[in-house]
C-alpha cells in the first residue's frame, strides 16, 4: 500500500469532513475544482464483475473432468471420478457429480469454462501464486499491486484525494485482498454484514489531526483511512442492504451467504463495479473424496442460487461471475488419496451474457510438464481481459495497460465487440521511464484533429504543468518533461481530448 | 548512557529467563484421541478450554517474552485447529514450542518434523516413499526454513522422500522404515547421501538463507516490519556463531541501539492478541471476562490454533480492514460498558473510579489525562487530541473543579477511556 503524505492525508480527511477548518497555508483548497479531473465512471451501463476466489488451488481435472480420458483413470487409481456419474458437458468433459446447478445453468447457456488456465513458469507456493494472479504480473516478477487496484485508478482517479459516493470495491469477509490494493491506497471496504457494520462503525467520529511524519505516522495514516473510509460507506451500504432483497432463498453456507449479500446490494442500487467472495478449503493433499464434493456442491449451488435471484430481480444482464484459484493440482493423485500442488485449471464464468460452452482443448494427460503438471494453454490474463473489455468496457489500450501488454480476448461472453473502439479519439502509453528521477515520455496518439489538453497533477489535485494545450493534427506525438527537482511521490497524467475521451496515467518520482 | 545500557542487559536477562513449563489445562491432553470425542464435541469444547489457558498465561505473564516467543512460533511453524482436529495435538505442540521458546531453534525444526500436529496438518502422516505427499517438504522450505526462492522443486521432490515414513498413532509419532523410500540415496541441494529427517535439517541448516530467514521474520515481529537487511546480516550471524540458540539472537536484538532507535517507535499495528490482552491489562481488569475474549479473537481474525493458513498471519496492516477496525472500537468500549457490539453481557468489566485513583494525580484532571497519555499511547497525541480528551474528561466541568468524587466521576472517566481506545493511535505499539 502506499504512503500518504501529510499533505495528501490532510485533504483526504478534509474533504471527507467538509473541507472545513483546515487553515493550512500552503494548500490551496480551490485548487482542485479547477482540475478536469471530475469522475468518469466509463462503466459499460453499470455492470458488475462478482469475483469468487476458490483459496488453497482447486482441482481443476476433478471438477471439469476428462471422464473419457484413460490417462485420467490411470493417473488417479482411486480418487478419480467416473463417467457414470459425472454430468456430462461436451467433447468428452464432465462436471463433477455436486455439481448439478451449475450444469442446469449450463445447458441454459450461461456458463462458460475456460480450460487449462495457467501461466509461463508456474509457481507451486499458495502465496506467492495467489499474489501472482491477484497482482496479475509475470511469474518472476513482483508486483505489490492488484489489477483490480490498477483498474479502479483508473475509473477513480480522484481517489483517494475524494471518495466517491457509493463504493468503489467490496470484499466480503474481514481481511483486503492484493487484489484491490493500488499505489493509491486499498480500494475496497471490507465487511461480512452491512448492517452489523454500520452499527460498529458509529462510535467512531472522523478526525483531521495530522499524523506525525515518523514511520509511526504511516501506519496512522493507514488507519485513519480505513477509519474514514468506514464511516464514509457504513451508511450507504447499510441503506442499499435494507432497500434491496432476495428472492431466492440460498443455502446456509457462508459462500451462499455472500453472494446473498452482493445480491441484495446491486438491487438496492449500490453503484460498486466489483465484489470479491472467498471460499476455502481447496488443498486437498489427502482423503480429497468427499472434502472436494463437498466444496463444489458449496459453490455451485451458491453460483446457481445466486443467478436465479438476480434473474427474477431482474438484474441479470448485468452481472457475472468468475472464479478463479491459485492454481490446479498434479495430474496423478498422490499416496495419501489426494493430489498436490500443480499449474494450470478451468476458470468458470456464468451470466446471462455468457456464452455457454468449453473454451480449450481438453487437458493434454500426456504431455506434461517435468513435475508432472498440466501445461498451459490460456494466460489468465487473458481472461481479465475478456472481462475487462467485454464485460466492464474498458478499452483495449486500458486494459493492456494494466497488464505487460495485450492479452488476446477469449469468446466467454455472447458479445465480444471491439467495443468502445479507440479510433476517432486519443490514446497514451503509460509514461516512460517510470518511476523517473530525471526526466521521463509521454507518448500520446491523435487518431482525429482536435483540441488537445495534456498535465500532470499532484495526488492533491494540485495542477503541476501543462504539457499541451492545443489543436493537434492526427498523429503520434512525444512529449518529453524534466522531473529533476520534482518532490518525489506519485503524480497523475491527465490527457483530455475534445472529442471528449480523458484518460489518466500514474507517474512515480524517486 | 553506560548505566541506562547496564539496566538494559540486567531488564533483557530477566526477559529472558528460563521458567518452568506450566501444568496442563486439563486431563484430556493426555487422553488417546478417539472418534467420539469429535462426535460428542468435546474437541471443540477442549479447543477453547485450552486457548483459554493460554490467553491467562499471556495475562500473567510478568517480566518475560516466554508467551511472545511462543506465540511467534505458533505463527512461524502455523497450525489451523480444522485439520488437526484432536487438541491433544496441538496442546504437545504447544508446549514444544513452549520448551524451546528461548531455545535451539535448529533442535526445534527437527522435533517439528516429527510432530504429530505437524504430520496431521501437513500431510505427512502416512506419507510414503514411492509415492511422498510434497505438502510437508515444501512448507518446511518455503515458510519455515529457507524462504522461497532457495530451493528448487527437485530439491522438494527428493525432501518429501527423506521425511516420509511417518504415522501418528495414538498420541505419538512412529517411524516405519517399509514406509520410507527405497532409493540407496537421494541428492538435495547437491549433496548426495541418505537423508533422514536429521540430516536433512542439519543440512537445511548449512543454507546461508536458514539463518536471514528466521532472523528477517524476528526483526519484522520485533523491531519493524520493513527489515533493514543490514541489521538482519548482523543477527543472521549471531545466530550462526550461537548455533541457532535463539536466547544469544534475543539478547543481542533486544540490547542493540537499532532495536531502541526512537524512528521505529509506535510503528507496530497491534495484533488482536495483543489488543485484547494488553488493553485488559492497561485497565488493570481483575477478572476479565474469558469468554469475550475467546469470541473477539475469532472476529478480530486471530483466533489462536486457526492462522488463515500455513503462512499464519501476515499481521500489521493485514490486520486492518473496515470491519476489523470497527469491531476493535467495539471490543474496547465493552471492558468498560460490560456490553458487547450485540449487547451481550461482559463479565468482570473496569470498576472506573478504584482504577483511575491507583494515578498519582487522579485529582489533578489535566496532568492525569497527560500521565494517562503517556501510559497508553506509544506515541506523543496531538495538541488539539489532547484538548479534545481532556474536554471530554471535563464534560462540562472545568478543570479546577475536577474531584474523582464530583457527580457522575464514572461516567466522565468511562467516556474519556472510550473515546481514547477507539483513536486510531491506541492501535500502535
Amino acid at each position: 500500500m502506499k504512503k500518504i503524505n501529510r499533505k495528501e492525508f490532510l485533504h483526504q480527511i478534509s474533504l471527507l469532513t467538509g473541507g472545513m477548518g483546515m487553515g493550512l497555508s500552503n494548500f490551496d483548497a480551490k485548487a482542485y475544482t479547477s482540475t478536469p479531473l471530475a469522475f468518469t465512471q466509463n462503466l459499460a451501463a453499470g455492470n458488475v464483475l462478482v469475483i469468487i476466489q476458490m483459496s488453497g488451488g482447486n482441482d481443476g481435472l476433478n471438477t471439469v473432468i476428462p471422464a473419457e480420458d484413460d490417462l485420467y483413470f490411470s493417473a488417479r487409481p482411486t480418487i478419480s471420478i467416473k463417467k457414470e456419474v459425472a454430468l456430462p458437458v461436451e467433447n468428452g468433459m464432465y462436471l463433477h457429480p455436486s455439481m448439478t446447478g451449475l450444469k442446469k445453468l449450463f445447458d441454459d447457456d450461461k456458463v462458460s469454462i475456460v480450460q487449462n488456465v495457467g501461466y509461463a513458469n508456474p509457481n507451486r507456493s499458495h502465496f506467492r501464486a495467489t499474489d501472482i494472479w491477484n497482482s496479475a504480473s509475470d511469474s518472476g516478477t513482483i508486483w505489490d499491486d492488484g489489477w483490480a487496484g490498477r483498474y479502479l485508478s483508473q475509473i477513480y482517479p480522484e481517489f483517494p484525494i475524494k471518495l466517491p459516493k457509493h463504493p468503489m470495491a467490496i470484499q466480503l469477509g474481514s481481511v483486503e485482498s492484493l487484489l484491490f490494493q493500488s499505489h493509491r491506497g486499498g480500494f475496497a471496504t471490507v465487511f461480512d454484514d452491512p448492517n452489523l457494520f454500520y452499527q460498529l462503525v458509529n462510535g467512531s467520529v472522523a478526525d483531521n489531526d495530522l499524523p506525525p511524519a515518523t514511520l509511526a505516522g504511516e501506519e496512522l495514516a493507514f488507519l485513519k483511512q480505513i477509519a474514514s473510509a468506514s464511516l464514509q460507506y457504513s451508511t450507504i451500504i447499510k441503506d442499499t442492504a435494507n432497500k434491496g432483497k432476495n428472492i431466492q432463498s440460498y443455502p446456509n453456507t457462508s459462500l451462499s451467504k455472500q453472494l446473498s449479500i452482493v445480491a441484495k446490494l446491486i438491487s438496492g442500487g449500490l453503484e460498486t463495479p466489483i465484489y470479491l467472495a472467498n471460499i476455502g478449503g481447496f488443498d486437498t493433499h489427502a482423503n480429497q473424496i468427499n472434502s472436494h464434493a463437498n466444496l463444489l456442491k458449496t459453490l455451485s449451488d451458491a453460483i446457481t442460487n445466486f443467478q436465479i435471484d438476480i434473474q427474477n430481480l431482474g438484474l441479470a444482464d448485468r452481472v457475472c461471475v468468475m472464479t478463479y484459484s491459485e492454481f490446479g493440482r498434479r495430474v496423478n493423485q498422490n499416496g495419501t488419496a489426494g493430489t498436490d500442488h500443480g499449474t494450470a485449471a478451468p476458470m468458470i464464468f456464468v451470466g446471462n451474457t455468457v456464452k455457454s460452452g468449453l473454451i480449450g482443448s481438453n487437458p493434454n494427460l500426456k504431455v506434461l510438464d517435468s513435475s508432472g503438471d498440466l501445461k498451459y494453454q490460456f494466460d489468465f490474463r487473458q481472461t481479465y481481459t475478456t472481462v475487462l473489455r467485454d464485460h466492464l468496457g474498458a478499452t483495449n489500450s486500458s486494459a493492456a495497460s494494466l497488464f505487460t501488454g495485450n492479452f488476446e480476448r477469449l469468446p466467454i461472453f455472447k458479445s465480444s465487440p471491439d467495443s468502445i473502439s479507440d479510433a476517432g479519439s486519443i490514446d497514451m502509453a503509460n509514461p516512460w521511464p517510470n518511476p523517473a528521477s530525471i526526466s521521463t515520455f509521454i507518448q500520446y496518439t491523435v487518431h482525429q484533429s482536435q483540441e488537445v489538453f495534456l498535465a500532470i497533477y499532484d495526488l492533491s489535485g494540485k495542477l503541476i504543468n501543462v504539457l499541451v494545450h492545443e489543436i493537434k493534427e492526427k498523429g503520434e506525438y512525444n512529449v518529453s518533461i524534466d522531473v529533476s527537482g520534482w518532490n518525489k511521490g506519485h503524480y497523475i497524467v491527465t490527457l483530455l481530448g475534445s472529442s471528449g475521451k480523458r484518460m489518466t496515467k500514474n507517474l512515480m518520482i524517486n | 548512557m553506560a548505566s541506562a545500557e547496564g539496566s538494559i542487559s540486567s531488564l533483557v536477562k530477566k526477559l529472558l529467563q528460563d521458567k518452568s513449563i506450566p501444568e496442563a489445562p486439563n486431563s484430556w491432553v493426555s487422553t488417546t484421541p478417539a472418534q467420539i470425542q469429535q462426535d460428542n464435541g468435546s474437541a471443540s469444547t477442549w479447543y477453547k478450554e485450552f486457548t483459554i489457558w493460554w490467553n491467562q498465561l499471556m495475562f500473567k505473564e510478568s517480566l518475560s517474552i516466554r508467551e511472545k516467543m511462543v506465540l511467534f512460533l505458533h505463527n512461524h511453524f502455523s497450525n489451523e485447529r480444522d485439520k488437526v482436529n484432536y487438541p491433544q495435538y496441538m496442546y504437545q505442540q504447544n508446549q514444544l514450542l513452549r520448551k524451546f521458546a528461548l531455545g535451539n531453534f535448529k533442535q526445534l525444526v527437527k522435533e517439528i518434523c516429527t510432530d504429530p500436529s505437524m504430520l496431521i496438518y501437513l500431510d505427512g502422516n502416512n506419507s510414503r516413499g514411492p509415492q511422498p505427499n510434497e505438502n510437508f517438504a515444501r512448507e518446511l522450505f518455503e515458510l519455515f526454513t529457507l524462504g522461497i526462492g532457495n530451493y528448487s522443486e527437485t530439491d522438494i521432490k527428493q525432501a518429501a522422500k527423506a521425511v516420509s515414513g511417518w504415522q501418528v498413532k495414538g498420541l505419538e509419532s512412529v517411524f516405519d522404515s517399509t514406509r520410507w523410500y527405497k532409493e540407496t540415496t537421494l541428492s538435495i541441494f547437491g549433496k548426495t547421501a541418505q537423508f533422514t529427517v536429521n540430516s536433512l535439517i542439519d543440512l537445511v541448516f548449512e543454507q546461508k538463507a536458514t539463518a536471514e530467514f528466521i532472523c528477517r521474520k524476528l526483526y519484522k515481529e520485533f523491531v519493524y516490519y520493513k527489515p533493514n537487511e543490514a541489521f538482519v546480516q548482523e543477527m543472521a550471524t549471531v545466530f550462526k556463531v550461537n548455533n541457532f540458540e535463539l536466547k544469544p539472537l534475543l539478547e543481542f536484538l533486544l540490547t542493540s541501539e537499532e532495536f531502541y532507535k526512537a524512528s521505529y517507535q509506535g510503528s507496530k499495528i497491534k495484533n488482536p492478541q495483543e489488543l485484547i490482552i494488553g488493553t485488559c491489562k492497561l485497565l488493570e481488569l481483575p477478572k476479565p471476562d474469558t469468554n469475550n475474549w475467546y469470541d473477539m479473537a475469532i472476529i478480530l481474525q486471530m483466533q489462536l490454533f486457526n492462522p488463515p493458513n500455513v503462512a499464519g498471519w501476515p499481521g500489521q496492516r493485514n490486520w486492518i480492514s473496515s470491519t476489523t477496525y470497527s469491531f476493535r472500537g467495539g471490543f474496547t468500549d465493552s471492558l468498560i460498558n460490560g456490553k458487547r457490539y450485540n449487547g451481550a453481557a461482559v463479565t468482570g468489566k473496569l470498576d472506573t473510579l478504584p482504577y483511575i485513583r491507583t494515578f498519582l494525580n487522579a485529582e489533578k484532571v489535566d496532568l492525569l489525562v497527560e500521565d494517562y497519555f503517556f501510559y497508553a499511547f506509544p506515541i506523543p497525541l496531538s495538541k488539539t487530541r489532547k484538548d479534545q480528551l481532556l474536554q471530554t474528561i471535563l464534560s462540562g466541568t472545568i478543570v479546577s473543579n475536577w474531584t474523582t468524587y464530583i457527580a457522575m466521576a464514572d461516567t466522565r472517566v468511562n467516556s474519556f477511556l472510550k473515546a481514547l481506545m477507539r483513536l486510531p493511535e491506541f492501535q500502535l505499539c
